[in-house]
């Protein structure tokens, strides 16, 4: 043998190892990451003051009152903006969606419609309806409603497109009309998933309702944000043990009401039962019980006065600032969103793995929950107390929050994963750690790594918004145009939210495509 | 001494006797067949033999190691037995190797029980014995595809790739669960031939459980019958006749599972159905 035998892959994992380096440097400068800020005597002293406030949690008569109104309050905005999203979504997923048509269409308009009611973040719509309605949870339910609307109708439209278009076409062409033949041949097909978004989707809608407090629409937020404000460390527990109650119940019944899906009907003429008409009863008390409790006056909401002092409003919005010195600060505030995105998302693939590891799950099962029932943007206060305000807190924040769920997710997947290949690697002996790295790690890499992705797609819209509690990026530009009524500067930052959205989308169906 | 069975037996926790009374002992540089009805219990005696499982009765060694009988199942992985594990090679029925792993890697796999585990790790970045592994892959004709992924390989290749990793890894006790399933029948034949030369050749001892009786007559010098988790015979390949084996496959049908005959199946695909859940909750929120 001449020479000796090499890799002819070595070079080629070289250079990606260098190229992702060369990327990932100015992404990191871009976030300010300073690991030291974290043991800054400074910030220590202020962090560790307010943490030592946690213990005890306020337990006070009056404040436990305040919280329970704001947990009622976060549970009624999400269900009442749910019911509009669903009202929404329904016509509109019809009208997007292909399925059932004789011949296909694309749909220009609707579909366009609803890029723009989902791409723009629901804490951005929740922003502008305050300044439109005042303070108070009617801006709230509005933006639930617009941002849901516009995803609940996608992926209704998709759904109906993905199963099998074969039963309705044979309806149509025996001459019934497209409503029917979705009812009679896709619906069946579909009602399952269908109703399992739609409950996914109220799980989320609750993280949501919290998180839109921090810009004055009602809810736990509000309450956590004065917490915060006045670094109550001890209201700052207990609403954070509320938050993670709320959303440990929530994810309770979202997993009893999809496990329901799963129970055949009954063979009677009706196939409703007890739980259906359960469900039928508390659905309609629930929603009409949460605008109640709401007390939001719609006639106000679409009076003539409403709709001058929206159109001036919106007016107020054109045309948007577009000279180059606001473009330079607006494409640096993306860069930022960008550069938060990716630095969290990498910490907290790092972190989730680790925590992924161990068995049994079960100390860090509780961890991972813990950091994940607790909103980005809460993180963000309490980070932005750790390291200062900037983009470095946002990064954290995104991190921390990621970590509980792809921690999580990571588990789920490596138990997924076949075990043969490390158990015969650990009968041949091999030392401990390896047979994880040779045998299960390669099959399940493909997994974690479209984990990774999809939560990173979901990162970069929360990027942008995390600068609202001061954390970089878009945000911090939008809310500080907006305070300041400098309504052109603040349409640009919308308008380049809705670009970053929209291209997010696109790369990920692209991503997906490749990947699949 | 290779091997000693003195009376093993293997209860499962839910009542079912795998193995009762096996009495079996192997000198160093023996090569042995086993052959019987499907679930006889070959499997699972190559499983204790490979430290895999724990007999329930009797006392068993494995290269001068006990390996007494208690009521865990599996062996707890202790430095001694990790040295032991190290000197055992085992071919498995499907062969457990990710698809996403290249051909490179997975042979070289086989000498992890014996490299520092610094060496372990290295080699994931850079293949740390090119040449050895392409010395193993050229004995089974597969040199060519060193450096692909194994889910580029057909089910038969991936089944050599398997037994490369063995041959790699130059274990004093080799293992083999139905090695050449997968395999044509003249390539199954060549397959066999290899793995006893090169037991031959190191002086280890072979134990391979084959589907295929001819194919275990003509290359094993003893044959060990398996019927219902007892030892049906155990004589030289010279000795073992037709009436023997009819009566050994009794339960199944007229014909003996000959090479020319067998069934051969590629190993299933590990479809996930929880992964689309969770990746529509990945995306929510």
């Amino acid at each position: 043998m001449a020479a000796r035998p090499h890799d002819p892959a070595a070079r080629s994992r070289l250079i990606g190892t260098l190229t992702a380096l060369v990327v990932l440097w100015p992404l990191f400068q871009a976030a300010e990451v300073r690991p030291g800020a974290l043991f800054d005597p400074a910030n220590l002293k202020v962090i560790g003051n307010f943490l030592g406030g946690f213990l005890p949690p306020e337990t006070g008569r009056e404040f436990l009152g305040y919280l329970g109104t704001a947990t009622l309050e976060t549970l009624a905005i999400a269900t009442a903006g749910m019911a509009l999203a669903f009202c929404l979504a329904v016509p509109l997923g019809y009208l997007a969606s292909g399925a059932a048509r004789e011949r296909p269409t694309l749909n220009p308009l609707t579909r366009g419609l609803l890029t723009i009611l989902r791409g723009i973040p629901e804490l951005v719509w929740a922003l502008v309806f305050v300044r439109v309605f005042g303070l108070g949870p009617a801006a709230g339910v509005l933006a639930l409603g617009l941002t849901y609307g516009g995803m609940l109708a996608k992926v209704y439209a998709e759904i109906l497109e993905s199963v099998d278009p074969a039963p309705a076409q044979a309806l149509r062409r025996s001459g019934a009309g497209r409503p029917l033949a979705i009812l009679y041949g896709l619906l069946p097909q579909a009602s399952k998933e269908l109703a399992s978004y739609t409950v996914y989707r109220w799980e989320c809608a609750i993280r949501a309702s919290v998180v839109m407090g921090f810009v004055g629409a009602g809810g736990l937020g509000q309450l956590m944000d004065q917490a915060m404000k006045m670094l109550n460390g001890g209201e700052a527990a207990s609403i954070l043990l509320t938050f993670m109650m709320l959303v440990l119940a929530a994810d309770a019944l979202s997993g009893l009401l999809r496990k329901g899906l799963d129970t055949p009907p009954a063979p009677r003429a009706t196939p409703f039962g007890w739980r259906s008409a359960l469900l039928a009863l508390a659905l309609p008390l629930a929603i009409l019980a949460s605008f109640r409790g709401l007390n939001i006056d719609f006639t106000a909401l679409f009076s003539t006065d409403a709709a001058r002092s929206i159109g001036e409003f919106l007016g107020g919005f054109f045309p948007p600032d577009l000279s180059a010195e606001w473009l330079r600060k607006v494409g640096k505030g993306l860069w930022e969103t960008l550069a938060i995105s990716i630095v969290g998302t990498l910490l907290a693939a790092v972190a989730g793995l680790l925590l992924a590891l161990p068995r049994p799950h079960a100390p860090f099962g509780v961890l991972l929950n813990a950091l994940r029932s607790v909103p980005e943007l809460v993180w963000a206060t309490i980070t932005a107390l750790a390291v200062g305000l900037g983009p470095f807190a946002g990064a954290l924040a995104l991190a921390l929050h990621t970590t509980g769920v792809l921690g999580r997710l990571y588990a789920e997947a490596l138990d997924n994963t076949p075990p043969t290949p490390a158990r015969a690697l650990k009968l041949a002996g091999a030392p401990a750690g390896l047979p994880f790295l040779y045998g299960t790690l390669p099959a399940a890499l493909p997994q974690l790594i479209a984990y990774t992705l999809y939560r990173w797609e979901m990162n970069i819209r929360m990027a942008a918004i995390l600068g609202f509690v001061g954390a970089g990026g878009l945000g911090q530009l939008l809310y500080f145009e907006l305070s300041l009524f400098h309504y052109a500067q603040a349409s640009t930052v919308i308008a380049a939210m809705l670009l970053l959205s929209i291209a997010v989308d696109q790369a990920s169906a692209w991503l997906r495509r490749r990947l699949g | 001494m290779s091997f000693v069975l003195d009376g093993v037996g293997l209860t499962h926790a839910n009542g079912f006797v795998a193995l009762e009374g096996i009495a079996l002992r192997a000198e160093r540089g023996e090569r042995i067949a086993l052959i019987g009805p499907s679930g006889a219990g070959k499997t699972t005696l190559l499983s204790l033999l490979g430290t895999a499982v724990r007999p329930t009765a009797g006392s068993a060694s494995v290269l001068d190691f006990g390996l007494f009988s208690g009521s865990t199942a599996t062996i707890a992985q202790t430095a001694p037995s990790r040295a032991l594990r190290a000197r055992i090679g085992t071919v498995h029925q499907s062969p457990p190797i990710p698809g996403r792993q290249r051909v490179v890697t997975a042979v070289l796999a086989g000498r992890l029980g014996r490299w520092p585990a610094w060496k372990g790790l290295l080699s994931l970045i850079y293949p740390q014995d090119i040449a050895g592994a392409q010395a193993a892959l050229a004995r089974l004709d597969l040199a060519d595809k060193c450096f692909e992924r194994c889910d580029r390989l057909s089910g038969g290749q991936l089944q050599r790739v398997g037994i490369a990793r063995v041959l790699y890894q130059q274990p004093d006790l080799m293992l083999a669960d139905e090695p050449v399933s997968a395999l044509d029948p003249a390539l199954a034949q060549s397959t066999v031939r290899l793995l006893a030369a090169d037991a031959e050749a190191r002086g280890a001892t072979l134990v391979a459980s084959l589907h295929a009786v001819d194919l275990a007559l003509a290359n094993f010098p003893r044959i060990v019958g398996i019927k219902n988790g007892r030892i049906a015979f155990d004589r030289p390949a010279a000795k073992v006749d037709d009436a023997l084996l009819h009566d050994l496959y009794a339960s199944e049908g007229q014909d003996l599972p000959m090479l020319a005959n067998a069934t051969r199946f590629a190993p299933a695909a590990n479809p996930n159905p929880a992964a689309n859940d969770a990746a529509s909750r990945a995306a929510c929120c």
